[in-house]
């Protein structure tokens, strides 16, 4: 297949300068993302999911860039005191914080850390997860017991307690890293329990027989044959914990258990509710940032229900 | 044996494992968090007397003061645990960890149990009027809003709550005016029937969190109840049945409702741990005194006992609806058949 000059593909191509089997493959893997994309894009929920977060993304990258004042700036007025709790104006459209801080800006400077470690920590938890599952489905017997009671154990403990005593254990006051480890530790058994399922059937597949019987490792056939066929699914699932990972940073920052120099969305709420913002009907304060978070979670939510629906050959069939 | 007690047996022993593990998990984790000693040494102005005191009291050291190693601290609290002995608070006076826990489980029991009764009525129905009008209006507008409280955290649900509901120029001043936080009294048993002023006191404080809780909730019950009994619906014998012409109300009777309601056990009792932590959430903005706020207490005051205790009872809460569940879905679904 060709692509169009000046395509990324195309550009990508003359660059690597990638021998002939390797182009091949490169070829079927771009041809096949294309048509995901382009399902993706057709589909109505994916399009509108893809749509909110291109918004959030851009608003993230290009965050430095807006004529927007710093998010740690607080405004005074002429003797020196804080310029708190402002309701909305032109000058802030959604008013300040008890430190005279723009709220605008902080909401667009919190996109990043609320989008960062809603990725990073749902890589960790895909890892884990896919590791859990190959190895509970293709094995089974005690590893798979094992394995899954660990599951049922986690599932079963109450995350919010959970989150927060691990968060507790692994440092003090939460740094970036320590959440992002947190909430990857925490949210790996979804993906696990998929995997797991999907291995069970690929398994049986006639593929895997053959390669069991030309003598081919366990590794080999799990890395070959098995996690090709697993990998969609992972990735479908990745994008719903970007949302639930991204729930969980911000309940944990509302309840005060992270460094609060890490500005996110939760951190934001979390002034909010320590200022009484509700009570007082500061409503910008409480509403802009929930509403950011909440579209979001529903962009993330929405994009991995229609990339399960797309890739998920059970749900492909109907 | 028969096939069917093999199987109750197997998910049985499954379910005692996973208590167990909970238990012993729930220690290690807690007490890696910090030694509770090293709390209570830091305090200045103590003399050793006192700590050597606080030490045995706490059950951290033997009798002679010194200091129990990990193990044995854990070979105690089983033992401990299972002969009913929770232990002491360390921040609540030295009140009994079962004598925190009990009332504040009243008010969250009461709670979460208002809150999933409107949630299971709302959604059952809200789901089911989307799966008969599938693709109309209707269904368009329930499933997009369903969709968007989907992924809502509780906590800002609460806040906006907050926002609505109370007396200032955002609220809706012409409403009632309901209670944004604690003003009752704590100390009275929730279940007190008799006093019928503390009743309707606690009824009206209720509202706000429960109807939050279950906006949060609602969503998930309606989405699930929708998808199972529209693939229910599409199935090939309730097209024979229509072709055949049984009347619809016999066929949602014996077709569809007997194949879509038992994924719904499922997800109820699966929601559990979902229902409780959006309870800690709800109840730590509305000051509501029930689990959650003493967990999230106990966790800031390195409360041990206290915390020990919650997070198992939470554990094994989910634990026994699950296994409830599957004991309902063995006898209700027609597809599980074990000869």
């Amino acid at each position: 297949m060709a692509f169009p000059s000046g395509s990324l593909g195309y550009w990508l191509r003359r660059r690597l300068g990638m021998s002939e089997v390797r182009r091949e493959k490169f070829v079927l893997a771009m041809k096949r993302l294309n048509e995901i994309l382009d399902a993706v894009i057709h589909h109505r929920m994916g399009g509108i999911g893809l749509g909110i977060l291109s918004f959030f993304v851009t608003l993230a990258i290009i965050a430095p860039f807006l004529p927007i004042p710093a998010p740690q700036y607080s405004f005074t007025d002429g003797q020196g005191r804080y310029l708190a709790t402002v309701d909305p104006s032109w000058e802030h459209p959604f008013g300040t914080d008890q430190n005279g801080r723009d709220i605008l800006s902080r909401v667009i400077w919190g996109s990043r850390i609320s989008l960062v470690v809603g990725l990073m920590a749902s890589v960790i938890a895909a890892v884990l997860g896919t590791l859990v599952g190959l190895i509970s489905g293709y094995w089974g017997g005690w590893r798979d017991e094992v394995l899954m009671r660990v599951n049922d154990i986690l599932l079963s403990l109450p995350w919010l307690a959970l989150l927060i005593v691990l968060a507790q254990i692994l440092g003090g006051t939460l740094s970036l890293n320590v959440i992002i480890l947190t909430i990857g530790l925490t949210s790996w058994n979804f993906t696990a329990r998929v995997v797991r399922a999907q291995v069970l059937s690929v398994r049986e597949r006639v593929f895997v027989e053959r390669a069991k019987a030309s003598g081919a490792s366990s590794l080999s056939i799990l890395r070959k044959h098995i996690f090709p066929n697993v990998f969609p699914l992972v990735f479908a699932n990745t994008i719903l914990t970007v949302a639930v990972a991204i729930l969980s940073e911000s309940t944990l920052a509302f309840l005060g258990k992270v460094d609060i120099t890490n500005l996110s969305w939760g951190v934001v709420l979390e002034d909010a509710f320590g200022s009484s913002a509700a009570i007082n009907g500061h409503w910008a304060w409480i509403i802009m940032p929930g509403l950011a978070l909440v579209f979001v979670i529903l962009g993330f939510s929405l994009l991995g229900y229609a990339l399960d629906e797309i890739l998920n050959p059970k749900l492909r069939e109907r | 044996m028969s096939e069917i007690q093999r199987v109750i047996l197997r998910r049985l022993r499954n379910a005692m494992i996973t208590i167990f593990g909970i238990i012993t998990l729930n220690f290690f984790l807690i007490n890696v968090m910090g030694n509770p000693l090293d709390l209570i040494s830091r305090a200045p102005n103590v003399s050793p007397d006192i700590r050597k005191n606080t030490c045995i009291r706490l059950g951290l050291c033997d009798q002679d003061g010194n200091a129990l190693d990990l193990l044995t601290r854990f070979v105690n609290y089983i033992q401990n645990f299972f002969t009913g002995n929770m232990g002491t608070s360390f921040n609540w006076k030295d009140t009994p960890v079962v004598d925190v826990i009990i009332p504040a489980l009243g008010w969250t029991l009461l709670l979460i149990g208002t809150s999933t009764v409107i949630t299971i009525i709302i959604g059952m129905v809200l789901g089911a009027i989307s799966a008969q009008q599938r693709g109309k209006p209707f269904d368009i507008a329930a499933t997009g809003f369903s969709l968007f409280f989907y992924g809502m955290p509780f906590f800002w649900l609460a806040l906006m709550m907050q926002l609505g509901f109370t007396k200032q120029e955002f609220g809706l001043n012409w409403w009632p005016v309901f209670p944004s936080g604690q003003q009752y009294d704590f100390t009275i048993p929730v279940f007190n029937w008799g006093n019928i002023d503390h009743v309707m006191n606690a009824l009206y404080h209720i509202v706000l969190p429960a109807a939050t809780l279950s906006l949060g909730t609602v969503a998930g019950v309606s989405l699930v109840m929708r998808n199972s009994l529209i693939d229910a619906m599409t199935e090939d014998y309730v097209v024979t049945a229509r072709a055949k012409g049984l009347p619809e109300r016999l066929i949602l009777r014996r077709h569809v409702l007997p194949n879509g309601l038992p994924p719904m056990v499922t997800l109820i009792a699966l929601d559990m741990a979902f229902i409780f932590g959006g309870a800690y959430q709800v109840e730590y903005v509305f000051s509501y005194r029930g689990i959650g706020w003493v967990t999230i207490e106990a966790i800031n005051a390195f409360d041990f006992p206290v915390l020990q205790f919650v997070v198992v009872l939470g554990g094994i809460a989910v634990v026994v609806a699950n296994f409830v569940a599957d004991l309902i879905l063995l006898k209700i679904d027609p597809r599980i058949k074990v000869a």
